[in-house]
């Protein structure tokens, strides 16, 4: 066999060059739109965050030289839109009271996973590092956010009120099309748990196939199975330590069908708010918002938080 | 020389290979209860204990839970199972059921024409340690029947 001659691995060469040249005209920029309402929490904190995780999810990304270098330069574009999409720390008063308290949780537990800073960011930046004391600076914090120590001290209501249970016979159906039944209430309890940030205590009920997949130890769940989470505020401790459900706030939701839900991690999701069960959600995306926090932090239980496990 | 190479190169890949590989959780049913046909009444959180429990009961227990009858209901049956609290492992911020502490069962039975009288059993769970204080029965039946049921839609 003939062997390649100079002339190929100099057109090989030139070949290389002029894709890499081509790379650096087409590599996308990373711009910093204004900070309009950048998040307060106190200095201690900041100080983590803004190296930690201000180059992506803030509009103040100080991006090194080699981050602009293609094909380097596409992955951290990638990152950057994902990470301010997910929140952005300079537009942080875009997200609801409620949202901005879970979110800091959020990121809490991304951290203790050590599902972020991702590893390639902290390859580049060796900084982008959280160690076990700022996660430590880190969990003090969001255990001091009002939604940690919420009673509910408001009167317990036990029905909607008549004219508006005329009005909403129909039965509510969520926008992914997910409709609410209350066949659940006939099922068996696979957790109950006492959830701190946002002050709420649940019952988790789950179908005959997913009881029978969790007795059988069998993951991931087959389709069929169904999880529906009911969801109380907290009424303030007793004597003898004991807290009882308050006001009905909520019922949510998962159905596994692999195929049916592949956009999701084969699970759909709905979640029905207050007496009257007011599908959550303005628009489809709020399943992907579902998902994201399921797919980063519960991949090792099949996306399912709330299951018992050793 | 080369074999050498590619065989750096083969254990590179496996290396690479097996940090893909997602790790999966151990289901544990040994913390499941199985209430048989009885209904939820509600659940019940105690952090000077460090448990969390669910209050399950019959027609009649329910019908008295929600309607907090001043008379116990006859035939009413109710089940109380309490957990050791553990931390839910996904997610810094939950407190979960762990291992079965205790199950109670209180029955509500006819003594005769005019009376009725409470049949109550205090069992054991994997959590629950030799050395732990016995509830006091009298007391456990009063908070038992006097739990109003959950609201639910």
């Amino acid at each position: 066999m003939k062997k390649p001659g100079l002339t190929f691995y100099k057109s090989a060469a030139v070949v290389l060059i002029l894709i890499f040249v081509g790379l650096q005209i087409s590599s996308p920029d990373i711009e910093n739109q204004p900070v309009t309402s950048e998040i307060a929490v106190p200095a201690n904190v900041k100080k983590i965050l803004e190296r930690a995780c201000y180059d992506c999810h803030s509009n103040e990304a100080k991006v090194e030289w080699f981050d602009k270098i293609a094909p380097a330069s596409f992955v951290v574009a990638h990152d950057v839109n994902e990470a301010r999409s997910r929140f952005n720390f300079s537009e942080w008063d875009r997200n609801p009271a409620g949202v901005q308290e879970l979110l800091l949780w959020e990121m809490v537990n991304a951290i203790e996973q050590g599902k972020m800073p991702l590893k390639r960011y902290q390859l580049a930046h060796p900084g982008g590092k959280v160690s076990e004391s700022e996660l430590a600076v880190l969990k003090k914090y969001v255990n001091t956010l009002p939604g940690r120590h919420k009673v509910d001290t408001s009167r317990i209501v036990a029905q909607t009120s008549v004219n508006h249970k005329a009005s909403s016979q129909k039965t509510p159906v969520s926008l992914n099309g997910i409709p609410y039944s209350s066949d659940y209430k006939n099922w068996k309890i696979i957790s109950v748990t006492d959830k701190l940030d946002g002050g709420s205590m649940r019952i988790v009920y789950g179908n005959d196939i997913m009881v029978k997949a969790i007795e059988k130890r069998e993951l991931p769940f087959p389709d069929g199975a169904r999880i529906v989470k009911v969801v109380w505020g907290k009424q303030a401790e007793d004597n003898d330590g004991n807290v009882l459900p308050g006001n009905f706030q909520n019922a949510q939701f998962m159905i596994k069908d692999s195929k049916k839900y592949s956009a999701t991690e084969g699970w759909g999701f709905a979640k029905f708010d207050g007496l009257d069960l007011k599908p959550a959600g303005k628009t489809i995306l709020f399943e992907q918002t579902c998902a994201n926090c399921h797919r980063l932090l519960a991949p090792e239980n099949d996306f399912v938080f709330n299951i018992p496990t050793k | 020389m080369k074999s050498t190479i590619s065989l750096y190169i083969i254990v590179l890949a496996l290396l690479m290979l097996s940090c893909d590989e997602r790790n999966t959780a151990t289901l544990a049913p040994e913390y499941l209860y199985n209430a048989g046909d009885q209904k939820v009444i509600k659940s019940i959180i105690n952090n000077k204990k460090g448990t969390i429990a669910m209050l399950y009961g019959n027609d009649l227990a329910l019908e008295t839970a929600h309607d907090s009858l001043s008379k116990p209901n006859i035939g009413a049956h109710y089940t109380l199972v309490t957990w050791k609290q553990k931390p839910m492992p996904q997610w810094y911020g939950t407190n979960m059921n762990g291992e079965i502490y205790s199950i109670e069962h209180l029955k509500i039975v006819q003594r005769n024409e005019t009376r009725f009288a409470f049949d109550y059993d205090f069992q054991t769970g994997k959590a629950y340690q030799p050395s732990d204080d016995r509830p006091e029965k009298q007391q456990r039946i009063e908070f038992i029947t006097s739990q109003q049921a959950a609201v639910f839609p």
